[in-house]
């Protein structure tokens, strides 16, 4: 009761000050008047009672005021007070109030960036219902034959076994990607579209804006010419008409029909590069021959746990039925296990490490900020010991003083936090800008709520961080010692400077810190720019030319057609070779298949050893300046008909046969397994996916003329990259290429415009702006580790000018005085570097993960960071030490 | 005119507390009621009386309202809460012990210490 009270009187204190003001006045009012009345009725003239009354009463304002206080409003008053003060000191010295603002903006608004960054992509649940239950199937492959590679597309066989068998699932939908051209209806576009086998819409929770999503049945064959519109294709291209349901469009020269438009949040699967968004979505309609395939691993597969199950269940029950399958189909699925990953982490597992060490890189900023900050308030309460302890004198207790010093700083880190969002706003669009297509969901990057409350957050943090020692040195103040020293200049002050240091030492080491980290992946960049993706990028243009599924219904007609193209690029001026392979290097895509080798015992297909296979057309080896090792090349008489013929990379010869010429050795392909084929040439080894991949990848190329349909399916046209070495600028090639091969069939569109060398340094963006990003806070954190080592050389100087003074009048040379303050500043960074090597040596070991080509202990990396940093802070104390040298000893005595 | 003394300090609370618990009073009656009862024998800085009320009142001893005074005017009332007559009983015991215990101490005659 008394609790409420209380805070009753509170509310009414704070919120409704004027009411309660009001009926003091008129409380106080009534008395004088009762009084006056009193005085007059005994007698006394109405003015003399008037008089008499009020000066009985005492001090009318005094009496309020402590009402008020009594209301118990005062710690809230104090604070205001506080508050204010702190205001007007802070406006009385613009410099000091700056430089501590302006660190603390730098601070809290690299970490407001980071966390908003950090926000989108890693906390901010998936735009599904319940999101936490879905999960992405992947198959596990054996390691011998795919090293390295730990999760693997899913074949139609097992993902129906793993659905009939499975209870821990609610609904479980395989889908594989496409591209479709629509025609009839304008311009003819590609779109990106996603087949899914029915239940994916169940699945996910969502419900289609217009018409339906898929039903159970409707990934039957016959069913599949049926589509779903995402929100942003229906608005562009049939200008939102809310009567598309049921309506026919043209995709890849047949009729599909409309049955549903998505709504505008709607997007699956979520693409780490949102110009890449599915835009349709049809029935993935297996027929039963394809029901039947378990040795073709094409689809992804994601799944709703059921309520109550958690994944490392659902993971044990598909271990188990992993095991089964391959024990009842062990040429198929020898080896083969099933992993269930959160769709979170299938979708952020990469960028995590990354984003997480970025956080931690922007905490330290902050911490050396706020040490900064802390610096600087110190150096300046020590000019205001002198009115501390006259306040101490007058009564001010210790609990008031550290309020009134934490509210300076708090003030300050929220005029910090205020700019730091400013600055946020900035990097936040720098960020996007630069990794937009490298961070998945990088469109819902803001500054949301959750990240205006993490600055205010952060801000009062960084306020108690950087007010703390201060406040508590404030505190401290021994009011006799303060009052004797007058204006507390030349006496010791020496618990006071310990802070400072100690404040400098940290300033140092966790400086150094993000000098090693941003060191270390600068190295690792470098080293990644050195690696040779074994082919020659400069003056290369590559694009696709996106044949549609079904515009060629036999292979020789896609063969004439690219025939057609080649021939017609290599006539243009300025082209000095040009060929075609399906997946271009440094690409997510690619091609892994069994092969067998002549003479070798048969095995098993699921003990095949495993190759990454190209189609090539003559002329590819040539554009890119692949080396050929031995034999020859792709040439034009390699075609259907004739003897089959593969090139092999390097690594593959070596690891198939070691201590034998490869050339003239027959294989087969277990997807073209119509004829033989016969090595006829070795070439050097590529990166194939990317710059970064330490694994040679045994490759495999075969002729793009002597592709037939696998194992007898239907053949399906697919479409080609086209890499072209110009002798001119590539960039200005690229759309004379793209309007020849319109004039061959204006039908194809060519996309995905590129030089090889814009390909090697988007590969590598990831990297480079990790790095950028670390650097600019590495930078960030040595120059206010500078100003704190400047700003706390030049107080001491400043303070000990009178005993420089002496010392020189007793003999001391200039050299000695500079070296004994310079002396002081290179201990504090000798101390603050073997600190920061030790956490260097702990940051690195997280960073592991983020570095290429080079150790997290590389010593080069941390001797130049530390050296580096020494220099740094030899150049901070020199200037103030060369003011310390030239101190005249005459007016240094007189100083006093 | 008799010689008023001065208040003890922190009496103050106690006289209101007991002015107040013999029926709601405005901060004025309050100074009258005082008076009549001491027989304006003590001394009562009016301008001290009421921030006493104002932090009685935020302790919860007391409330307040507003209500019509002898002469028909508007004035603010005082009562004692429950926790408020506890508190006075409390208080009144307590300085009954300490009168008790310095009345002892003062009537000390040297031969007994």
């Amino acid at each position: 009761m008394r609790l409420l009270n209380r805070v009753r009187s509170w509310w009414r204190g704070i919120f409704q000050r004027s009411l309660v003001q009001n009926e003091m006045e008129a409380e106080l009012q009534f008395h004088v008047e009762a009084r006056t009345e009193e005085l007059v009725q005994s007698g006394v003239p109405r003015a003399e009672a008037l008089r008499r009354a009020r000066l009985e009463f005492g001090g009318m304002e005094g009496a309020k005021e402590e009402c008020l206080e009594a209301r118990g409003a005062s710690c809230l008053d104090n604070l205001m007070q506080d508050l204010r003060y702190g205001a007007r000191t802070m406006m009385r010295a613009p410099g000091f109030t700056t430089m501590a603002v302006l660190a603390l903006a730098l601070g809290i608004g690299a970490n407001t960036a980071i966390f908003s960054v950090v926000n989108a992509v890693l906390l901010r649940p998936l735009p599904y219902d319940q999101p936490d239950k879905l999960v992405q199937l992947w198959h596990v492959p054996p390691q011998a034959a795919f090293p390295g590679i730990a999760e693997f597309p899913v074949s139609p066989a097992n993902f129906l076994d793993w659905r009939s068998q499975t209870q821990s699932f609610e609904g479980m939908s395989a889908y594989g990607r496409g591209s479709y051209t629509l025609t009839g209806n304008g311009e003819p576009e590609t779109f990106r579209m996603i087949a899914v086998t029915d239940g994916m819409f169940s699945i996910l929770h969502a419900r289609p804006l217009l018409g339906r999503g898929f039903v159970s049945g409707e990934d039957e064959p016959g069913h599949e010419q049926e589509v779903v519109l995402s929100y942003g294709v229906w608005r562009r291209r049939f200008a939102g008409n809310p009567d598309i349901v049921g309506k026919n469009i043209t995709l890849n020269a047949r009729a599909f029909t409309v049955i549903g438009v998505m709504g505008p949040d709607f997007e699956f699967p979520i693409s780490t590069d949102p110009s890449l968004q599915a835009q349709m979505w049809k029935p993935l309609a297996w027929s039963d021959q394809d029901r039947a395939v378990r040795d073709n691993h094409n689809y992804a597969v994601v799944a709703r746990l059921k309520p109550g199950v958690a994944v490392k269940q659902a993971q044990n029950e598909l271990d188990g039925i992993s095991n089964r399958l391959a024990q009842e189909y062990p040429s198929e699925n020898r080896g083969w296990g099933a992993i269930a990953v959160p769709l979170r982490d299938d979708l952020v597992g990469d960028v995590r490490p990354a984003l997480l060490i970025l956080l931690g890189a922007v905490v330290l900023v902050l911490l050396i900020a706020c040490a900064n900050v802390a610096n600087l308030v110190l150096v300046k309460a020590l000019t205001r010991r002198k009115e501390q302890a006259v306040r101490v004198a007058l009564g001010a207790t210790r609990r008031r003083l550290l309020q009134q010093a934490l509210a300076e700083t708090l003030l300050l880190a929220f005029a910090g936090g205020a700019l730091g969002l400013v600055f946020a706003h900035y990097g936040v669009i720098l960020i996007v800008k630069f990794l937009a297509q490298r961070l998945p969901r990088s469109s819902e990057i803001s500054l949301d709520g959750w990240v205006l409350a993490f600055t205010a957050g952060i801000s009062l943090l960084a306020g108690f961080a950087a007010g703390l020692a201060p406040a508590f040195r404030a505190a401290k103040t021994d009011v006799n010692e303060a009052l004797k020293q007058g204006l507390g200049r030349a006496t010791s002050d020496s618990g006071g400077s310990r802070t400072r240091d100690l404040l400098v030492v940290s300033e140092v080491a966790l400086s150094l810190m993000l000098l090693i980290g941003a060191g270390l992946l600068i190295r690792s960049l470098w080293m990644l720019h050195q690696v040779n993706p074994g082919f020659e990028a400069a003056q290369v243009v590559t694009m696709e030319v996106a044949v549609p599924i079904g515009k060629f219904t036999e292979p020789a007609q896609q063969i004439g057609y690219f025939n057609r193209v080649l021939d017609r690029i290599r006539t243009l001026p300025g082209v000095q070779a040009a060929g075609l392979i399906d997946s271009l290097p440094l690409t997510d895509n690619g091609s892994m298949q069994p092969i067998a080798v002549e003479g070798r015992p048969p095995v098993a297909m699921a003990d095949m050893p495993e190759v990454d296979v190209r189609l090539i057309s003559p002329g590819y080896l040539g554009a890119m300046h692949l080396p050929l090792l031995e034999g020859r090349g792709v040439d034009d008489s390699d075609v259907a008909g004739r003897p089959g013929a593969v090139l092999i990379s390097e690594s593959m010869a070596k690891l198939f046969w070691p201590n034998e010429g490869a050339i003239g050795k027959r294989l087969t392909l277990y997807f073209f397994p119509d004829q033989p084929r016969v090595v006829v040439g070795i070439v050097g080894d590529v990166k194939l996916y990317a710059v970064n991949e330490t694994q040679r990848k045994a490759t495999l190329y075969f002729p793009m003329a002597q592709f037939t349909a696998p194992r007898g399916e239907a053949f399906q046209s697919f479409g080609m990259n086209l890499a072209v070495r110009t002798g001119a600028a590539p960039v200005n090639m690229a759309s004379t290429v793209g309007l020849a091969i319109h004039e061959v069939d204006p039908g194809i569109p060519v996309q995905n415009v590129h030089t090889m060398d814009e390909m090697i340094s988007e590969s590598l963006s990831p990297q480079r702006f990790t790095m950028l990003l670390l650097g600019a806070f590495a930078g960030l954190a040595l120059l206010l580790a500078v100003v704190g080592i400047y700003s706390v050389t030049s107080y001491s100087v400043s303070r000990r000018t009178n005993e420089m003074g002496i010392r020189v009048a007793l003999g001391a040379s200039r050299t000695d005085v500079l070296m004994l303050v310079i002396r002081h500043g290179m201990m504090l960074a000798l101390i603050g570097s073997v600190i920061g090597i030790a956490g260097a040596l702990l940051l690195s070991r997280v960073m592991r993960s983020q570095l290429f080509g080079v150790q997290p202990t590389d010593p080069a990396t941390f001797v130049a960071g530390a050296c580096g940093l020494m220099i740094v802070v030899l150049a901070a104390s020199y200037i103030p030490a060369r003011r310390a040298m030239r101190v005249d000893p005459m007016v240094a005595l007189r100083y006093e | 005119m008799s010689k008023q003394l001065d208040l003890l300090q922190g009496t103050l609370d106690m006289l209101i507390l007991k002015a107040t618990s013999l029926g709601p009073l405005h901060g004025y009656g309050i100074l009258l009621r005082i008076g009549q009862i001491s027989k304006d024998r003590l001394e009562i800085q009016q301008g001290s009386l009421y921030p006493a009320l104002y932090r009685l009142e935020h302790q919860g001893w007391i409330t307040s309202g507003w209500g019509e005074s002898e002469n028909k005017r508007r004035a603010k009332y005082y009562r004692l809460t429950a926790a408020g007559k506890r508190r006075l009983q409390a208080e009144t015991e307590k300085w009954n012990r300490m009168t008790d215990v310095i009345a002892g101490i003062l009537e000390t005659r040297p031969e007994e210490v």
